[in-house]
């Protein structure tokens, strides 16, 4: 169902699709393009023997790439992995334990108390972020006003603000006499909540990351629609559809994949929740523990408690669990995710 | 499917057409409205604490903490360019040689995990070579593992490599941008048609050549989408720089203002540099900002087709 | 295109030109520490020695090192404070290079780098030689045994500093029992000037251990001759009555129970919603810092209440040393910076005048000079003389463990939990035993 492919002349330039046939396409599959079948024009065996030398470019491409990626990322891995199958206590040494500690680590009941944490995060926090970052870039791409190219940065700004910075800064907000909750809410004729306190601070982190994040979302997610045929919405809008149904049914199925890709890292980038709430801490210690998530609780076990082993086992552990969402997650939208 | 109207019907649309405009207008005028409203409201969300940023840099520590105006507006005293000579002046403003580092390591790291990951995800996208998918896996893979993980081994491998302390220590791993292969992968295969890399090729141009004057042109959006995302990773880079890098002389800004955050919460005396923090963090953010306004050209609409049409 | 792709080549080319020009050095391998130093070096032949270390007004003490030995130099650098140093040494530790020679540490954390064979014993190198210089409450913090780990640099003994013109206004004659002190709480609180008498910072950790001390606590035992051992009895019968006395004032709403050295806290000081800051002998300089502007502000000081008026027991919050590393090549000009660097009238001048350090340094603290050194920030009065100096003399030292950083996260949620009424002060202490217990011995401990 690709009409807009079938008729390509090799060797000219593609005709302007008929924005009709496009709508078309898109009505039943989401847009993508695709290879065209091998051309009857070429030989079997000839076209494979250049394919194959073809595609070993592919390597090249590949290559610098998979240089640094194995000397800094699998070679550390790799001993990293060798460290969480042993054990050293601090007052025995160390012995080489196999798969004890990531035993040791799935029955940790602050670990996994640590999981189910962020878990809930996950489950707020993205569809947050998302929406906003969503909502956002559907309108910009809406408008051109001035008011919409300075909303477009503003938006971002606060993506260009380091962890460390926003959270000192929130730090500064969150405080109940110091920040200008009390301000702001009495302009509502409401009490400042105790932002810090084990209550709110879930929703506190939360506000956080979604002040911080969106705004890099909703870029990913602008410029995947910038690169969408406008003709296409002309083709819908002649058909009747209005602003919401362009939005919703002609828009979002045509950034599927980098809305796919920007949840797949919203989700992995959650389940390793580390900076804000580790940061956080500085004014909130009773309410965010050392073992607030996962990942402090590795970093803690490692750099407060020298415990660098079993560090390396929670922190694996934690990966496994985050490859097993993951994938899971592109099973699930396989259709969507653009990955071949 | 009703564009082509029916000759017969030609002589009842000029009416509705009109009425149908003016009804789009109206919608589409509240719908601007609506829209800007939302806007208005998301902009005052996201922009108040820096406006906060922005107040507290115009104080003095003292102001800071029990200053007149409250919060959110400012003192009865401008302290802003007194803040500014203070951070030429601390520590024989080493803010500034914080600020340049900050600056080197975000845009070497950056503009190098860029190419690498332009590369790397027209490599994934366009060629079935034997592997690919057992290396792309391995990629997404090796992003689960928290980086809590990495600092030790890449420590030890940087120790033996003998740049520990060193802005190579720093730059070497920011090359690596997992996302922007991802990303590019994908805006690859959206935006370049395997039917224009065949053309090429047909043509008599070599991998390279169709590469660089094919493919390269369709992706600029992503390119730059990228290079902000990668430029901006390195330059918020809080945990790998802390671990790394013991001489004062080499941290980026955010580990800088951190350890003067820590001196500020246990120092005594003259250590108290508030005014000096916050200031701080607000030029830090300057030079982002002006990189995504100088940037931002390249996202003006339907670049990504313009060789189609 | 073309051009953007030459330009960014270009651009990296150049910035691996100016790398390798910044790299001053460390590129070479081996000690990477010794990459550069922050102060001169005056002599460029003698032998030179890493220090990591955060006081502030340091350079002038590495100079004043520096110009009086001629074979021996100090190459310094500030690695991060606190928790940023150890996490970078524990990584050295850990990955076997990139330690400094000589390293300031809090005295709190030397048993947990002793265990991982970090420091090396002093006593080797001539420390009980300058034993007597130095206060015997912070020499035995310093000290596991007959091990000396460490040099004393600089102690915290506690006081009160508290708001004259406050206590004027609700009419409140300073305590000097803590059941004066209750008393004063409530007074201030019927005042109704809208502050509270203190705050009891659920972080407090070594203050919190502090207190818990004054009434006699002694939570750890461990002496690392024998490392595979140690003692623990944090819910005896000191810290209980201590807990408990904090959460009848917190249960009535008598102190406040916000974290320490935040923001809100700094605020806090300044404004008089606190009356009393419970205070170390540094705490001093951290409230000049934050506020030079509140004119109307009167503070003094006074010794700490007591639980016994008759027998009065100081206590010690803080205070750091300087430690000499395994990694360290020359361990015997290591030992002589560790020993010399801060064991001088000279450079006690500066530490006491710039760096507003508390000296364990005995020559200072028995000094004229010292005893009557007027503040300023007190309008005049003595305060070494009229608090700081008997409790630095009364003050016996304390032993912590081999995982204190550990035990003190996990007093915090204890603590944390008394404060939101999950518990009460007995039962927090209790499972607090509980868990250090059980870590002590599934980290190999025998637990006594």
């Amino acid at each position: 169902m690709h009409a807009a492919g079938r008729s390509l002349p090799v060797g000219g330039r593609r005709r302007t699709p008929d924005p009709k046939e496009k709508l078309m396409a898109l009505t039943t599959a989401p847009a993508r393009s695709t290879p065209p079948t091998s051309s009857a024009a070429r030989t079997k065996v000839g076209v494979d023997r250049i394919d194959r030398k073809r595609q070993r470019w592919g390597w090249l491409f590949v290559g610098p790439f998979a240089l640094v990626f194995l000397g800094f990322l699998i070679v550390p891995l790799a001993y990293a992995f060798w460290m969480s199958l042993q054990t050293s206590t601090l007052a025995t040494g160390t012995q080489f334990t196999w798969f004890a500690n990531y035993g040791k680590a799935f029955t940790d009941p602050i670990f996994l108390e640590g999981l189910a944490r962020v878990g809930r995060f996950a489950i707020v926090m993205i569809p947050a972020q998302m929406l906003v970052a969503l909502a956002a870039a559907m309108v910009l791409d809406n408008l051109t006003t001035v008011l919409s190219k300075f909303s477009r940065l503003m938006i971002f700004v606060p993506y260009a603000v380091p962890g460390v910075i926003g959270a000192l800064m929130w730090g500064f907000l969150y405080s109940p006499r110091f920040g200008p909750g009390s301000d702001i809410f009495s302009l509502f004729g409401l009490d400042a909540p105790n932002f810090l306190s084990q209550d709110s601070i879930f929703g506190s982190l939360v506000n956080i990351v979604t002040w911080q994040w969106s705004g890099y979302y909703m870029i990913i997610i602008y410029a995947a629609l910038r690169g969408v045929d406008s003709s296409v919405y002309e083709a819908a809008r002649l058909d009747g559809a209005n602003s919401w149904q362009i939005a919703l049914r002609v828009k979002l199925p045509m950034i599927s994949s980098s809305m796919v890709m920007v949840l797949i890292f919203s989700l992995i980038g959650t389940l390793q929740f580390f900076t804000e709430p580790q940061v956080l801490r500085a004014v909130a210690q009773g309410a965010i523990p050392v073992s607030y998530t996962p990942n402090m609780y590795a970093y803690s076990l490692a750099f407060s408690y020298s415990q660098f082993n079993y560090a390396s086992a929670i922190s694996f552990a934690l990966g496994i669990v985050v490859f097993i969402g993951s994938y899971l997650f592109l099973f699930l939208t396989r259709k969507q995710n653009g990955l071949k | 499917m009703a564009i082509l109207v029916p000759p017969a019907a030609e002589a009842a649309t000029p009416t509705t057409d009109r009425e149908r405009r003016r009804k789009d207008q109206q919608r589409s005028g509240g719908r601007k409205i609506g829209s800007h409203i939302f806007l208005l409201i998301l902009v005052i969300y996201f922009l108040t604490p820096l406006w906060w940023l922005i107040v507290a840099s115009t104080k003095d520590t003292a102001g800071l903490f029990g200053g007149s105006g409250g919060p959110l507006w400012f003192d009865g005293e401008f302290h802003f360019f007194d803040n500014i000579v203070g951070l030429f002046t601390q520590q024989d403003g080493i803010y500034w040689r914080w600020l340049g580092n900050s600056f080197l390591y975000a845009f070497a790291g950056g503009i190098g995990a860029t190419v690498l990951a332009v590369l790397a995800g027209y490599g994934f996208a366009k060629y079935r070579f034997r592997g690919r998918s057992a290396f792309f896996s391995l990629l997404l893979g090796s992003v689960m593992v928290p980086m809590t993980a990495l600092v030790i081994p890449t420590f030890v491998l940087m120790s033996s490599l003998g740049i520990v302390n060193t802005a190579w220590a720093v730059i070497l791993p920011s090359l690596l941008s997992p996302f922007g292969v991802y990303l590019m992968r994908v805006s690859t295969q959206d935006a370049v048609p395997d039917e224009l890399l065949d053309a090429a090729r047909v043509d008599g141009a070599g991998e390279l050549r169709t590469f660089f004057q094919v493919a390269l042109p369709l992706l600029r959006p992503a390119i730059v989408t990228v290079l902000l995302v990668s430029i901006v990773a390195t330059w918020n880079n809080f945990f790998l720089p802390l671990a790394v890098l013991s001489d004062p002389n080499l941290l980026p800004v955010t580990v800088g203002l951190n350890n003067w955050q820590a001196l500020s919460n246990a120092g005594a005396g003259g250590e108290q540099v508030w005014n000096l923090i916050v200031t701080g963090a607000f030029i830090s953010i300057i030079p982002l900002i002006i990189s995504f306004l100088a940037l931002q050209k390249y996202w003006q609409g339907g670049l990504s087709l313009g060789a189609l049409k | 295109m073309k051009s953007k792709i030459l330009a960014s080549v270009g651009l990296i080319a150049a910035s691996a030109v100016v790398l390798t020009g910044c790299s001053s050095g460390g590129g070479g391998g081996g000690s990477s520490a010794a990459a550069s130093c922050t102060n001169e070096i005056v002599n460029e032949d003698a032998a030179q020695v890493t220090v990591w270390a955060w006081y502030p007004a340091f350079e002038a003490v590495v100079d004043n090192f520096n110009n009086t030995h001629d074979d021996v130099q100090v190459c310094w650098t500030n690695a991060g404070q606190g928790n940023d140093e150890y996490t970078k040494f524990s990584t050295s530790i850990e990955s076997g290079s990139g330690a400094p020679d000589v390293i300031q540490l809090e005295s709190e954390v030397l048993s947990s780098f002793a265990i991982r064979d970090a420091l090396v014993d002093l006593t080797e190198y001539g420390a009980n030689d300058v034993k007597d210089k130095f206060t015997p409450g912070s020499w035995e913090d310093a000290s596991s045994g007959d091990a000396v780990y460490a040099i004393p640099v600089d102690g915290g003994p506690m006081g009160m500093l508290y708001r004259q013109d406050i206590f004027d206004e609700a009419g409140i004659t300073v305590p000097t029992t803590w059941e004066e002190f209750a008393t004063a709480a409530q007074q201030l609180k019927d005042a109704g000037t809208g502050g509270v008498l203190a705050n009891f910072p659920t972080n407090g950790r070594a203050f919190n251990q502090a207190l818990f001390a004054q009434a006699g606590s002694v939570p750890f035992t461990y002496d690392s001759a024998k490392p595979t051992e140690v003692g623990i009895e944090v819910n005896d019968q000191g810290a209980k009555d201590v807990l408990e006395y904090w959460d009848g004032l917190i249960k009535k709403d008598l102190v406040t129970t916000d974290d320490a050295f935040t923001a809100d806290y700094n605020t806090s000081l300044v404004d008089g919603t606190y009356a009393v800051y419970l205070a170390a002998a540094w705490g001093p300089g951290y409230l000049q810092g934050l506020s030079d502007a509140d004119e109307g502000a009167v503070w003094r000081a006074a010794p700490l209440p007591q639980w016994d008026a008759a027998n009065p027991v100081q206590v010690n919050w803080g205070g750091s040393t300087f430690a000499v590393t395994e990694q360290a090549e020359d361990k015997a000009n290591a030992a002589i910076v560790a020993k010399e660097i801060f064991g001088t009238d000279e450079a006690w001048k500066i530490g006491v005048e710039q760096s507003a350090l508390f000296p364990s340094y005995v020559p200072m603290l028995e000094s004229e000079y010292f005893a009557n050194l007027e503040y300023p920030f007190f309008d005049g009065q003595q305060i070494n003389k009229d608090v700081f100096l008997e409790a630095a003399a009364g003050y016996e030292g304390a032993t912590f463990s081999p995982f204190q950083n550990y035990a003190y996260d996990q007093l915090t949620e204890e603590i944390y939990s008394m404060v939101q009424d999950e518990k009460d002060a007995s039962g927090a202490l209790d499972d607090l035993q509980e868990t250090l217990t059980k870590y002590a011995t599934e980290q190999g401990f025998t637990v006594e």
